[in-house]
């Protein structure tokens, strides 16, 4: 087989898979983290894609395998953002937020505020199953998990997040 | 699909978060930036044994053209299964890279010393200043390259490699790296540990080890 050929037949491979994953994923990212930090993951994660091209599963489950390269691209990407952070805090002094009074915060800051006070495995479930409105199996690949486990962390996390939501 | 009825109760908990979806108001992508992303992306050469993306994009730590490889000197490391025993020999000064826009390629020792194990735990794993889980892309002689794909200790590189291994069964050949695989691989002053902190992600145990140590 011709490079020519391997190449054409690599290329067409890749922007099938791009095209399934891109605009999911930049949701995916917009929902988690800033829009730099959005563009920076997504392009690299778009070159796991086409540098694993052959471990990328096939149909629509390249999608929730995608996903989970994100999601360890952006654990990265702000562990690195946490450090140049830090550093920056040793010579600015950071004005505390004012106090919020709760009847001010608007129903989208209440839940985000909820989800904050989760766990982060367990906020992140909660995410999967009602913003990109994954499956069990499908989640479960996200967060390498069985479906099982996922359901079951599921459920919990859904009654944490309603006692918190009637806490506030 | 069934399972998915019964996986979707609570629809009101649903609505609830979705209204609350940061996406709902995101713009739709601009189709010539997508379109020359994915030009940038397929214009990468797979071919080359390092990690160095064609794209030269902002001040990011893991993007770039030119490699700057930061040494981490390996010290002999009294391994920490001595729980309270040998004092840990002082790890030589490590030259810190500059935060710019390089890829970081960081150089790890494999194990020289036949060191006597006790049961890995997450308390003494925690404590590790290097660990990550990474696939390995070459196993070349007496150097092993893995690429980092989540970094829990120390500072993410785009590319690690060990070096003193013997054809890829370093750490004692009780890890043997396999191109293509993924491992988790933790180390403390440069050295790579050879008491069951190291090994293939596949092993349920060692990602509980993991899971539990870097919460």
């Amino acid at each position: 087989m011709s490079d020519e050929v391997t190449d054409a037949g690599r290329r067409a491979r890749f922007e099938a898979v791009a095209g399934l994953v891109t605009e999911p994923v930049r949701r995916f990212l917009a929902r988690r983290t800033d829009a730099e930090t959005a563009d920076d993951v997504l392009a690299d994660t778009l070159l796991v894609c086409w540098r694993r091209l052959d471990d990328v599963p096939d149909g629509d489950e390249a999608l929730p395998w995608a996903y989970g390269v994100a999601r360890h691209a952006l654990a990265n990407a702000e562990r690195s953002a946490r450090r140049q952070r830090r550093l920056a805090y040793r010579i600015t002094v950071v004005d505390p937020p004012s106090e919020t009074a709760p009847e001010d915060e608007q129903p989208d800051d209440r839940v985000a505020a909820a989800l904050a006070r989760l766990r982060p495995d367990e906020a992140e479930l909660l995410r999967l199953w009602a913003w990109e409105q994954l499956g069990p199996a499908e989640i479960a690949t996200v967060l390498d998990l069985t479906p099982n486990a996922v359901s079951i962390r599921l459920h919990r996390a859904r009654g944490r997040l309603k006692e918190i939501l009637e806490e506030s | 699909m069934n399972d998915r009825n019964e996986f979707d109760e609570d629809p009101q908990l649903r609505a609830i978060l979705g209204q609350a979806d940061p996406a709902r108001s995101l713009t739709p992508a601009d189709p010539q930036g997508l379109a020359r992303l994915l030009e940038d992306t397929m214009a990468t050469d797979i071919t080359e044994e390092t990690t160095t993306p064609v794209r030269q994009r902002g001040a990011r730590t893991w993007l770039g053209v030119a490699a700057a490889v930061a040494v981490i000197a390996g010290g002999g490391f009294a391994v920490a299964s001595s729980m309270g025993g040998d004092e840990p020999t002082t790890p030589a000064a490590v030259d810190k890279p500059e935060p710019a826009a390089d890829p970081v390629v960081v150089t790890l020792q494999a194990p020289t010393l036949a060191a006597k194990c006790a049961m890995p735990t997450p308390e003494i794993l925690a404590q590790f200043d290097t660990a990550f889980s990474g696939t390995v892309t070459a196993v070349d002689g007496d150097v092993i390259t893995l690429t980092p794909t989540e970094t829990f200790a120390g500072d993410a590189a785009d590319e690690v490699d060990i070096v003193g291994g013997m054809d890829g069964r370093a750490l004692g050949g009780v890890v043997d790296f396999q191109v293509g695989e993924t491992y988790y691989v933790s180390a403390m002053g440069g050295q790579v540990s050879a008491c069951g902190y190291s090994g293939s992600t596949s092993d349920s145990q060692l990602s509980e080890l993991y899971n539990v140590a870097f919460r």
